[in-house]
């Protein structure tokens, strides 16, 4: 090619060639069909579906407006779930926070055998939820589980003791198996922001005889905001989103059953498709909303200090 | 600063319950693979197997044995395993090679609406995947890509695209533009220029993106247990199944359950700075 001698224009500070525009656009091509037809055309739809009656037992599919999401308010099963969910990221973000910023701070301690600490606590979020699942079904078991046999062994009285014949056993069941796979997150996003300290802000903490707890609170925290803000929208995201664990561990039962179980149970086992995308548009908002409010705040507190 | 022997002591009890708490679910599955299941209700518990047995794989594997329960185990255990890493593979490489192609015209070409198109692309990351799921279970039918290969890794491809873009992306900008406007005037063409120079250099944001795809891909479930039911059906949808037919065999699900383990512990194992760069790279959206 002989392009060498091409007239060359600055663009921005970057080198243009002549032709960028049409191969630019001829190399995000694939991006832009794949996103369209799979995300932004069916999330569009979504939208129009939700204010429709689309049910494929029932011929027609009127124009409704909002009656998909004032029946939600009358749903009792809607209302249990969202109950249930609400109860899932509470515990969820506040565990996944509190003790993940704690083994951040630990594992910032160690000095010998770092990486391979870190790959064993990453572990579980890299396994697929299912499998996550199964593996704490087989420990929840009554007769043989590893969670009754240690209690047992301790000697208190939990032989063939039922986790999933309590609502409170159960939603705590549940979201132990939740955490186990989410914290890792949590804790990756904090060491960075640990690490990432400056070592002679301690130091100079120490020579004016500052306390370990003191500069936890006074150097590490403050420094690491930030990072714990986007700790917690991931956590709160993930929280919403729960379906593997409920699902794999307590199937459709009530007493666990998140949102999103009942979005799939209304749309592909009831065929109420609309119902389910109005649900599904709302749960997107609200968790979407919520992760929002969190960070806003964080950040403002941050920028007042 | 030295530590304090009371320090020392709380860092090593912690790092002990820390990793207690990270492996040891894995670790019971592990061995309960390989004990026999009239060990199971063994009380008081034993920690570590008394008794040493080949019997569940050997019976997930279809030794001596076709049929368990009346399913044929084996045949659907290999299709699935076969499944899992056909669609999370081809999705991963699909996934990678069009947002490397892309990201790269999104950091250094310039054209109409790019701006516009990347900060679109990017925002659907903020879009959960069920609040497309109905839609694209009707369109999917439409095109009868119900259980085909092509319809869940195209899903997959959607769902990985806008954080691999973004991963990416981040790279290319890293790069020094010297050395590409060295070899433009070499007389190199762009497409050149991005095989033969940039390629090589962002081997490792390559593999961080690789590893977030294929490690999601492999971990999905709500996806496949709708649109890949039954021929294309993959490890994740098959291992509950054992749990929700007529028996609870928990000697295949810990066995089937450890070859799931297997293939995300070796990416974790051996990859894990460069996932830990992606998890960053991706998690501060």
């Amino acid at each position: 090619m002989t392009v060498a001698v091409a007239p060359r224009a600055t663009i921005g500070g970057r080198t243009a060639l002549p032709g960028d525009a049409v191969l630019g656009m001829l190399m995000v091509a694939p991006i832009v069909i794949t996103m369209a037809a799979l995300v932004i055309i069916p999330l569009g739809q979504t939208v129009w579906d939700s204010l429709h009656r689309i049910n494929p037992m029932q011929a027609g599919t009127p124009f409704i407006g909002l009656a998909n999401y004032s029946r939600m308010f009358a749903d009792a099963d809607v209302g249990h779930a969202w109950t249930n969910t609400l109860i899932y990221v509470g515990i969820a973000v506040t565990i996944e926070t509190v003790v993940g910023i704690l083994a951040a701070a630990l594992i910032n301690q160690v000095k010998v055998g770092r990486q391979w600490l870190l790959a064993a606590v990453i572990l579980p979020w890299a396994l697929p939820g299912v499998v996550n699942s199964v593996i704490w079904l087989w420990i929840y078991q009554p007769g043989a589980g590893l969670l009754n046999g240690i209690l047992t062994a301790f000697g208190l009285p939990f032989d063939n003791h039922v986790w999933f014949n309590d609502r409170t056993s159960a939603l705590i069941a549940v979201v132990v198996v939740h955490i186990w796979r989410m914290m890792p997150l949590t804790i990756v996003i904090v060491l960075a922001a640990m690490q990432s300290i400056p070592g002679h802000l301690y130091e100079a903490a120490h020579i004016d005889g500052a306390t370990r707890p003191q500069m936890f609170f006074s150097i590490t925290l403050p420094l690491i905001r930030s990072a714990i803000a986007v700790a917690m929208t991931n956590s709160i995201v993930a929280g919403f989103n729960i379906f593997d664990e409920a699902w794999v561990l307590a199937g459709a039962s009530l007493e666990t059953r998140p949102i999103l179980v009942q979005i799939y149970l209304e749309t592909f086992q009831n065929l109420r498709f609309s119902y389910g995308m109005a649900l599904s548009l709302l749960l997107t908002a609200v968790s979407l909303g919520v992760s929002l409010i969190f960070v806003l705040r964080l950040y403002r507190t941050t920028r007042f200090e | 600063m030295k530590p304090s022997p009371a320090l020392r002591i709380v860092t090593i009890a912690g790092v002990v319950l820390l990793l207690l708490w990270s492996l040891g679910p894995i670790y019971w599955t592990l061995v309960s693979a390989i004990t026999p299941s009239a060990d199971f209700s063994a009380r008081p518990i034993h920690f570590f197997p008394q008794h040493f047995t080949f019997d569940h794989i050997s019976r997930l594997l279809g030794i001596n044995v076709e049929r368990i329960g009346g399913v044929l185990v084996w045949a659907q255990f290999r299709a699935a395993l076969f499944n899992s890493i056909a669609t999370s593979l081809a999705a991963t490489v699909l996934c990678v090679a069009i947002a490397a192609i892309g990201g790269y015209a999104f950091t250094r070409l310039d054209f109409p609406g790019k701006r516009v198109i990347f900060l679109v692309v990017i925002a659907t990351l903020a879009v959960p995947g069920y609040a497309v799921l109905i839609p694209l279970y009707r369109i999917m039918i439409g095109l009868k890509l119900i259980d085909t290969y092509l319809g869940i890794t195209l899903i997959y491809i959607s769902a990985y695209l806008p954080l691999t873009l973004w991963l990416m992306r981040s790279v290319f900008d890293s790069l020094p533009i010297a050395l590409e406007e060295a070899a433009q005037l070499d007389g190199a063409g762009r497409l050149r220029i991005f095989f033969n120079i940039v390629l090589p250099l962002v081997g490792p944001g390559l593999t961080a993106a690789a590893i977030l795809t294929f490690l999601g891909a492999w971990g999905q479930y709500l996806v496949p247990l709708i649109f890949s039911p039954s021929a294309t059906k993959p490890l994740t949808v098959l291992i509950p199944e054992f749990v929700t037919k007529n028996f609870i065999d928990y000697g295949l699900i810990t066995a089937s359950g450890t070859i799931a383990i297997i293939i995300p512990a070796l990416v974790v194992i051996f990859l894990n700075r460069y996932l830990v760069t992606g998890l960053l790279a991706g998690s501060v959206k």
